[in-house]
């Protein structure tokens, strides 16, 4: 008797206190330490996923960010079933994704933007050819597949060129087309845009918001360029120092902190002594161009200050970007963390 | 050849060790091409490569062993070769004073091919290593320098004194070069392919068992590689 697989039919991913902690050999220097590592071991152990618990509907985009060694690759890894928790659970498609079954490794794709997973020495047609096989497509249809995504892609010339001829946007465009050549129904997207020129970096977002209105698979992202997320993430996961410290939408996020604008004022009479303009804020001496970042809320009665010490050259008032909020909401999160403080959720 | 043939003359006799000088001429011909045909480093160091580096990564996300993939290539690439190397020996054997009975041909290749699936099977299980070891390449070079001498590629295992002997043709070594030569030259008979066989057959289970828990152990500890 074939056994139901035992998840939420809504939900495609479910994590239940998840957890990966790595343990590294420290190894000592020299000869003699080399030896003496074979039986008195000692070793670095550092929790890269803090027992994390998740439930992930079918049909959404996820974005994950984090700063490097955050634990978003970690979190991609382990769903996608390439390394074993040390704690905690996962449903991925009603399946343990570490246990690797076949019918599971058929429904999933993962893109590791740093590493490739076509054959380098053979061109991409030739390696799509392999995996048409490796997933038992019908191999008129794969080739259909191919040339469709290619199209998608622009890059249908370079199909048949050998796989480390083409540049680093060319190769991620032909991997691309290999983790979707079997129509996944989770998608593992790890830095796909890692390294690529701005040119590049808009033709993969173009391609991958084209897909996923047309195919709606349900997709896990990380990337360091915020455009990635903010364009075509559904919901937000923020990771710090490998928990889970926010999950929602973009705009809820943005709209749950605070917003910051940067002021830049040119003064036409630099102030001879310093001036507080506001707790903890100093214009310093013989300052001309002042630039801080301030709470929305901070920036008219600065500004009246400054102006009464002197009239003002020129004016700017910048929104911080959701890249900028991001990156200051983590350095928070990080410190509190670090000092044991209290932790937004 | 030359060792063989120049050890015999130095004995002052036409036999050694109860076989002929062509005897030993024909098996040092054929054991050169078995021996090479019987190894594995290459692929042995492709497998430990991709553990190490996290290449392995996009075999592991795919629905396809890691085992079969690797036995895939390396069958493939032996079979090549052997129908190209083969050809020396064979053309040789045909034109000069030599024992080698060609009709055995076709059992000695199967014993051997048989015996691929062993020897991956041990390259797979050293390659496991780099899971728990960091650099295990010292292990390809012991175990391909023990099986230089328990294959029989050195010299013929005959030679080799009682119990030694015995213990020897038991391992499954012998059937990448003593067996399949021996058999071919008719050093040896039916009787010991048969042996042979069943050899390869225990140390599959065996290597087998060890490699299945090495792998899965493995798995377990795997971090992926990198951030």
């Amino acid at each position: 008797m074939l056994m139901k697989p035992n998840y939420s039919s809504e939900n495609v991913i479910e994590t239940d206190g998840l957890t990966r902690i790595f343990l590294t050999y420290k190894k000592g220097e020299g000869l003699w330490n080399s030896i003496r590592g074979f039986w008195n071991r000692e070793y670095l152990r550092k929790v890269a996923l803090q027992p994390t618990t998740l439930k992930i509907q079918g049909g959404q985009i996820i974005g994950l960010v984090g700063a490097n060694g955050a634990g978003k690759t970690t979190l991609l890894k382990l769903l996608s079933g390439l390394i074993h928790p040390s704690g905690g659970d996962a449903r991925v498609l009603g399946y343990r994704p570490w246990e690797r079954k076949p019918e599971f490794l058929r429904k999933i794709s993962i893109l590791l933007g740093q590493k490739n997973q076509l054959w380098w020495d053979i061109p991409p047609a030739d390696s799509y050819d392999l995996l048409a096989r490796i997933y038992d497509l019908d191999e008129a249809e794969a080739r259909r597949r191919v040339n469709e995504l290619a199209e998608l892609l622009q890059c249908r010339e370079l199909l048949h060129v050998q796989l480390r001829r083409l540049s680093l946007g060319e190769r991620m465009k032909m991997e691309i087309i290999g983790s979707l050549l079997h129509r996944p129904s989770v998608l593992f997207l790890d830095e796909p845009t890692i390294g690529l020129d701005i040119v590049a970096q808009t033709n993969i977002r173009e391609f991958l918001s084209e897909y996923v209105k047309r195919e709606r698979p349900t997709i896990i992202l990380t990337s360091h360029y915020m455009d990635d997320i903010s364009l075509l993430a559904d919901r937000l996961l923020l990771i710090s120092k490998g928990a889970i410290v926010y999950d929602g939408t973009v705009p809820d996020f943005m709209n749950s902190v605070e917003q910051m604008q940067r002021l830049t004022a040119t003064l036409a009479q630099p102030p001879s002594e310093a001036r507080e303009l506001a707790p903890g804020l100093i214009l310093d001496p013989g300052t001309e161009v002042f630039t801080a970042e301030l709470p929305a809320s901070q920036i008219a009665p600065t500004l009246q200050k400054l102006m009464a010490l002197s009239p003002l050259k020129d004016l700017k008032i910048e929104e911080a970007d959701f890249e900028d909020v991001i990156r200051k909401f983590l350095e928070k999160e990080s410190r509190l963390r670090a000092s044991g403080g209290p932790i937004a959720t | 050849m030359t060792i063989w043939s120049a050890i015999i003359t130095s004995t002052g006799q036409e036999s050694f060790g109860g076989f002929p000088r062509d005897s030993y001429i024909t098996y040092a011909l054929w054991a050169a091409f078995f021996g090479r045909v019987g190894a594995n480093w290459m692929y042995e160091f492709r497998m430990i490569e991709e553990i190490e580096s996290g290449s392995i990564n996009s075999i592991l996300v795919r629905p396809i062993s890691f085992y079969e993939y690797y036995l895939s290539q390396f069958m493939g690439y032996k079979l090549a070769t052997t129908l190209f190397s083969f050809a020396v020996p064979i053309v040789a054997t045909l034109f000069i004073d030599s024992p080698t009975i060609h009709s055995r041909l076709p059992l000695a290749v199967a014993v051997q091919i048989l015996y691929l699936i062993l020897v991956h099977t041990m390259s797979f299980t050293v390659a496991t290593l780099s899971f728990f070891l960091t650099r295990v390449h010292g292990f390809t070079v012991a175990k391909n320098i023990a099986l230089t001498l328990l294959t029989g590629e050195l010299f013929p295992l005959d030679l080799v004194p009682e119990p030694f002997r015995s213990w020897i043709l038991w391992l499954p070594f012998s059937n990448s070069v003593f067996v399949p030569v021996g058999y071919l030259t008719g050093r040896l008979g039916i009787e010991d392919v048969a042996r042979g066989i069943l050899s390869i057959l225990i140390g599959l289970a065996f290597f087998g068992a060890i490699a299945a828990a090495s792998w899965r152990a493995g798995c377990r500890r795997y971090s992926g590689t990198g951030a």
